[in-house]
């Protein structure tokens, strides 16, 4: 036996460990499709070209922020919130109803307000919002620490915030009128031509990624997800731990409905549920990312690299499809075949690496 | 008397269900004068006729310690394909191969579950999207709809009072699967992979037919119940049905199941969805817009998973506490015996 280690000695290469650490299905199965990507890449007209790829990554970005905040609480082992989209809405009605309300207006009552009056309107307006994300955000966490099933529990926390906010409205669009604070951030750009909202999505995903990689909070998520019982031996309780995810997962919702209200300077609990991109649900589109990112759901596994990624590279086949004519049909269709794609090809990696519970 | 009190200590889980459906049905029967008729009995039937397969379903599912998050979805593809081929196929072709459909569905979401040792919700959520897309493909993105309005006529037909032919179907469902849950070897070992899935497992039951038993009458009952809808209001829209998930599993979750698995039964889930039904027909005679009723289920759903949660950490808490006491009491007999022996000469 000795000798074949001899003869032997040098390291595996890339194609070598590759092939050592999946299954043949699995290789066939991802080149394939990067092989169906690169050649729509290559002959799709304008797919190409500056403005696209802004595009694209301007598309990413809402629902981009969103799978980042979520992805704290996958990686921290609490599988998904079933309530994304109805704390975006609770948030979005909060916020326009603030921006709207007559004692938060601090310019003249006619005529245009100076920039401060905006910015003292928006700021009020947005850190309330921030502050009932975090609370609808902590009560369910503390929920889900307690030892409630994630799913079932936020299952219930959206039909609650959603009536919430349904309640607040009237079932009403809240509108607030223009110029507004919002504006900038929701439209406006100041470097270049780079929209401003995708420049927060990439502020955000560089921050999550630095807070999961060198912070002891970061670790603490990691060492939780990965190994709960490792964790409460160790002091670091689910509890505290969904507490705090939950409310990053929240925040993220509320600084996206935000952002989104700024872009139409108006509000109403559907918006989110309905008119909001082609998947007609913005909950399953965030959870999809995050899934096709590559992370583990059982949690532990991942990061929000492979969130921000796993959202520009559906956002990529989706503009693919735009551009070649493809009904709103046939888009969810490819966006729930890579979900299924993916998990069965982590499940097989998975399988294929470790041995079965 | 002393009989029904050994039955209540027995299922104290059931016997909550049922308290609470007597008292929500007796709330509304004393302050609504027109909810105690023979025509709003009619009307729960109804309903129940659609939520109850959806519970139904998901009890199955969660008493095998998971939980189907596509049932929507499921459903909604059903009433699509039922309504768009009845006019050209007939009521009766469109309605088997939707049916065949959904059951296949199932099928193949119980065998990828086993196979690749993945929880029902990852796989699940997958095919929600999946299938919504399948869905607006079959529709063309379009809401779908029936041509000749005597089908749903049919379907609504009042027979002995309460019920109607699709009532009658799902009363017979009920009582087949409860038949097979509590009958058949086949049944017994879904209980045994939902409340001790490793034991089971070691003692030589195959993880994937209950699994793939499970889920083809998830499928077959969302089928179902996507094809009573379609062809009751003569529409079907490929988004819709969305909020039957949380209907649902309220109604499976008053049936006295367990997030754990392995605890509840059919006749919960059908106590559980007349709970439901009371509660969502009696908050119409207020006129309570939809939303409303959809925020008083989630806060039911949250009360009931407090109050399950809450007695579980109680228990937990309990069962350790005698522990630490058993291991006070021995160290202590222990400390006594060393003592004595040391006392002791030689």
């Amino acid at each position: 036996m000795s000798d074949t280690a001899a003869v032997s000695p040098s390291a595996p290469n890339l194609i070598q460990r590759i092939r050592r650490d999946y299954s043949p299905l699995v290789i066939v199965m991802v080149s394939l499709f990067l092989t169906v990507l690169l050649a729509g890449a290559v002959f799709t007209d304008d797919f190409l070209t500056w403005f696209n790829v802004k595009t694209i990554i301007r598309d990413a970005a809402l629902v981009g922020i969103m799978a980042i905040g979520l992805t704290f609480v996958t990686l921290s082992g609490n599988f998904f919130l079933l309530s994304m989209k109805e704390i975006a809405a609770l948030s979005i009605i909060c916020f326009a109803t603030l921006m709207g309300a007559e004692w938060n207006q601090w310019g003249p009552a006619d005529g245009d307000p100076a920039t401060s009056a905006l910015v003292a309107t928006f700021l009020i307006a947005f850190l309330v919002t921030m502050v009932i994300a975090s609370i609808a955000g902590a009560v369910q966490g503390a929920l889900i620490g307690l030892g409630g099933n994630p799913i079932v529990v936020t299952l219930g926390a959206a039909g609650l915030f959603f009536g919430i906010g349904s309640w607040w409205s009237d079932n009403l669009v809240v509108s607030y009128r223009r110029p507004h604070g919002a504006e900038w951030l929701g439209t406006g750009s100041f470097i270049g031509d780079i929209p401003n909202i995708t420049v927060a999505f990439i502020l955000i995903a560089i921050v999550a990624e630095l807070v999961l990689r060198y912070t002891t909070f970061g670790r603490q998520v990691y060492l939780v997800g990965a190994n709960r019982a490792a964790g409460r031996a160790t002091g670091h309780e689910n509890f505290g731990m969904a507490i705090k995810c939950c409310i990053i997962a929240s925040v993220c919702a509320a600084f996206v409905a935000v952002a989104f209200s700024g872009q139409v300077s108006s509000a109403h609990v559907n918006y989110f549920s309905s008119e909001f991109g082609s998947s007609g649900d913005m909950t399953i589109m965030v959870i999809a990312i995050v899934m096709v990112g590559g992370n583990s759901i059982m949690g532990g596994y991942g990061s929000t690299l492979r969130t921000s990624l796993g959202a520009i590279f559906i956002s990529t086949v989706d503009n693919m499809m735009v551009l070649n004519g493809f009904n709103s049909g046939a888009r969810v269709l490819a966006v729930g075949l890579m979900i299924v794609f993916s998990i069965i090809v982590f499940a097989l990696v998975r399988r294929g690496s470790r041995a079965v519970e | 008397m002393e009989r029904l009190k050994h039955w209540v200590t027995e299922n104290p889980d059931l016997s909550f269900a049922i308290l609470l459906a007597v008292s929500v049905y007796s709330f509304f029967a004393i302050t609504e004068p027109l909810f105690f008729t023979h025509r709003t009995g009619f009307a729960i039937m109804e309903r129940f006729a659609v939520l109850g397969l959806v519970g139904l379903a998901l009890t199955l599912c969660i008493i095998a310690g998971e939980i189907d998050l596509s049932i929507g979805s499921n459903a909604a593809l059903a009433a699509v394909i039922t309504v768009r081929f009845t006019d050209s196929l007939g009521a009766v072709n469109a309605l088997l191969i939707a049916l065949a459909i959904s059951t296949t569905i199932g099928i193949i979401q119980g065998y990828f579950i086993a196979y690749l040792r993945i929880r029902a919700i990852v796989l699940t959520v997958g095919t929600l999207m999946l299938l919504r897309g399948v869905a607006l493909f079959a529709a063309e993105e379009k809401t779908v709809m029936l041509t000749d309005f005597r089908i749903p006529d049919f379907i609504t037909t009042k027979m002995f009072v309460y019920l109607s032919p699709a009532s009658i179907l799902v009363v017979i469902m009920f009582v087949l699967v409860g038949l097979f849950m509590t009958y058949t070897r086949y049944g017994r070992e879904i209980y045994a992979i939902g409340g001790a899935r490793k034991e089971a497992l070691a003692s030589g039951i195959s993880l994937q037919r209950p699994m793939i038993i499970v889920f083809a009458i998830s499928g077959f009952c969302a089928g179902l119940g996507g094809v009573i809808i379609g062809l009751r209001s003569g529409t079907a829209q490929a988004l819709g049905l969305q909020h039957l998930l949380l209907a649902g599993t309220v109604a499976a979750f008053i049936g006295g199941v367990s997030i754990l698995g392995g605890k509840g039964g059919v006749i919960g889930a059908a106590i559980g969805t007349l709970t439901v039904n009371f509660l969502n027909t009696g908050l119409v005679f207020n006129v309570t817009p939809a939303f409303m009723v959809q925020m008083y289920l989630g806060v039911l759903l949250l009360v009931v998973i407090m109050f399950q949660t809450g007695s579980r950490v109680f228990e937990d808490s309990q069962r350790r506490s005698q522990l630490l006491q058993d291991v006070d009491r021995r160290r202590r007999i222990l400390a006594d015996k060393i003592a004595q022996v040391r006392r002791s000469p030689g």
